[in-house]
């Protein structure tokens, strides 16, 4: 069993401003959550809290049913992956990964196995003696992985442990990561800034933005119905279109709102349709795959929409027509930004 | 640079390394080989070899104790100063606690106070506290080197809080977070620091000299200054026979630094983060 409650965490590093505003959170025993925001917005503060590196003075942390504020990083037991990996320089890769095992005492016998079973999973076995100052960046983080996955816990935190991966390695690791997660059934809290990490690792995702959760919820709940424009415009690729109801033509919704139009929503006319559409001129293409990003001027501004590849495509500076539906927009108010 | 020009520059940096190396050694070197001529060859100008006068220094004059205490006095007032530097030096650089950093300041102080000015309070203390003449009393004045907590401390500031942190995270206590990564990881640090306490307490001399007086206590540095006075009468100094006790003196302090040289090496964070 491991679930973690945060009730209404502040959080202010000495002589500075206040990083956290009270951030409620309950997360459920083998739960993936992904913690989610710009850099700066206080996800690593607010993993640090739970794992006991930053005092929490002001809010509750429960780990387990059981008030955990005052209890020592130590004693939590909770495994973490830190951003820069931090591997013990002096020890190998063996003694890196057994030495949780050998705090808690546990027979030299059984860690190392232990700790080479965990290796083989990791396909660090040809490395066990290494010291992590003579391996790749992609093998130092699989020896942290292992660190974490060694001990005996159910709960892991990581701190963005994917972000100094090259393209190709982070993809395997988020794989990796996630079958991970469903062979231990252990609980996750990942921080990440990078929303298409978010989307593809979590259970259920916590938005934040300056010390303020935003949203907590399915991955396709905060697709499908962001609470803000903030988080609208933070997760998915490319970003949603914004634009004032009234900038829009053809509008009939309600008016006055700020309207959202995620890119795949919008279809591509070459001539102007029947339906509900906005006049456009393509400035230029991205290739993405099997998708073709397609950025146009419009009058209501800039604008992304999503073509198939199959598509006979327009040219930069052609006139194209994007028919949009008014019923899967989403709108916000335009003051405070949140759904309406 | 040319290859030529900089092959050039090789020997000559060589050649400067050598010669400086001659001028260190060949006094050392002269007084070992004088350590083992008779003195009345070595006054006439001849060339005699004996080992008698390293069986003088030891067996007339009491050398072998001499060596015993200094390396019983060093070598518990290197391991102890370390402790004590190191764990403080671990405070330092990772707690916040209420005056740490007036009791910082006021380690970093005593690095300004030369070591004349407290020998008369040391003096006082250790009589009135019965520990003159005994090894206590050479050992405890020296255990605690402001300047060796000073120099671990800032060490052990550039070594990365995450590791700290992986530990406390892996359930270490924060004393093993010390001896486990900490002080693996300062070894080179640390094994300089202790070359520099032993060299300092095995020279020392005037602390002995005032503490001890009892001949079984001396130390090598006691029993060679007394050397010189020991014939007061005549007017030649045994010089062979100082040589051969000072090379007692020295000998185990050359092995020292051969034992530990290959632990100063550079440090070895590499690979730690990223
Ligand atoms: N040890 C610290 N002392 C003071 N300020 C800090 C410290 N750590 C982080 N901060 C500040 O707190 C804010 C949140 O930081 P952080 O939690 O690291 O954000 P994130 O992980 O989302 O990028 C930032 O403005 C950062 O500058
Ligand atoms: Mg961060």
């Amino acid at each position: 069993m491991s679930s973690i409650s945060l009730r209404d965490i502040r959080k202010s590093y000495a002589n500075g401003p206040r990083v956290l505003h009270g951030v409620d959170l309950d997360i459920g025993d083998g739960e993936f959550v992904v913690i989610v925001g710009p850099s700066g917005c206080g996800k690593s503060t607010l993993l640090r809290l739970i794992a006991g590196l930053e005092r929490c003075e002001d809010g509750e942390i429960v780990i387990d049913g059981r008030r955990a504020n005052e209890l020592p990083p130590q004693d939590r037991n909770i495994a973490m992956i830190f951003q820069n990996y931090a591997l013990y320089p002096h020890m190998s890769v063996l003694e890196n990964i057994a030495f949780g095992l050998e705090l808690r005492k546990v027979p030299r016998k059984t860690r190392e196995a232990r700790a080479r079973e965990v290796a083989e999973t990791l396909q660090l076995t040809p490395y066990l003696d290494r010291k992590p100052g003579a391996l790749s960046g992609g093998q130092r983080q699989r020896v942290a992985m292992g660190r974490a996955m060694a001990r005996d816990t159910s709960t892991f935190l990581m701190d963005e442990p994917l972000s100094n991966l090259d393209n190709a390695l982070r993809n395997t690791m988020r794989t990796e990561i996630k079958t991970i997660h469903q062979q231990l059934g252990a609980t996750i809290v990942f921080v990440t800034h990078d929303q298409t990490e978010a989307l593809s690792l979590a259970d259920r995702i916590a938005v934040m933005k300056d010390g303020h959760l935003q949203q907590f919820d399915t991955p396709a709940a905060i697709y499908d119905r962001p609470v803000n424009r903030f988080v609208a415009s933070f997760l998915g690729t490319p970003k949603m279109n914004f634009a004032p109801s009234d900038a829009i033509t053809g509008w009939t919704g309600r008016r006055g709102v700020e309207v959202g139009l995620r890119p795949d929503t919008l279809r591509l006319h070459r001539e102007r349709p029947g339906a509900a559409s906005i006049e456009a001129r393509l400035t230029l293409t991205e290739m993405t795959g099997s998708e073709v990003v397609l950025h146009c001027q419009t009058q209501s501004g800039v604008m992304s929409a999503i073509a198939h590849r199959g598509q006979e495509l327009p040219a930069p500076g052609d006139r194209i027509w994007l028919e949009y539906d008014a019923a899967a927009a989403h709108l916000f108010d335009m003051q405070s930004g949140a759904r309406v | 640079m040319t290859r030529e020009k900089s092959a050039r520059a090789l020997w000559l940096i060589n050649g400067l390394t050598l010669l400086a190396a001659i001028i260190f050694l060949s006094p050392v070197l002269y007084s070992i080989w004088m350590s083992f001529q008779t003195s009345d060859a070595y006054y006439a100008g001849g060339v005699d070899f004996t080992l008698r006068n390293y069986e003088v220094a030891v067996g007339q004059y009491n050398f072998a104790r001499y060596l015993l205490n200094s390396v019983i006095v060093s070598g518990i007032v290197t391991l102890l100063g370390l402790s004590f530097a190191t764990m403080a030096a671990f405070a330092f650089a990772r707690f916040e606690f209420r005056g740490g950093n007036l009791m910082f300041g006021a380690v970093v102080a005593t690095l300004m106070i030369p070591s004349h000015i407290t020998l008369i309070p040391n003096y006082l203390t250790l009589a009135r506290a019965g520990m003159l003449d005994s090894y206590a009393g050479l050992i405890l004045p020296a255990i605690s080197s402001g300047f060796a907590a000073f120099f671990l401390r800032q060490y052990i500031r550039g070594i990365p809080r995450a590791l700290d942190e992986a530990a406390y995270m892996d359930g270490a206590t924060p004393s093993k977070v010390l001896w486990r990564v900490i002080v693996p990881i300062s070894k080179p640090a640390i094994f300089s620091m202790g070359l520099q306490l032993f060299i300092a307490e095995w020279n020392n001399y005037i602390w002995p000299l005032v503490a001890i007086s009892e001949s079984d206590l001396f130390t090598l540095q006691i029993g060679l200054a007394r050397l010189y006075r020991v014939n007061p009468g005549e007017d030649v100094i045994d010089w062979p026979l100082v040589m051969a006790a000072s090379t007692i003196t020295i000998l185990p302090v050359l092995l020292g630094f051969v034992l530990v040289e290959r632990h100063l090496v550079r440090g070895i964070t590499m690979g730690a983060v990223k």
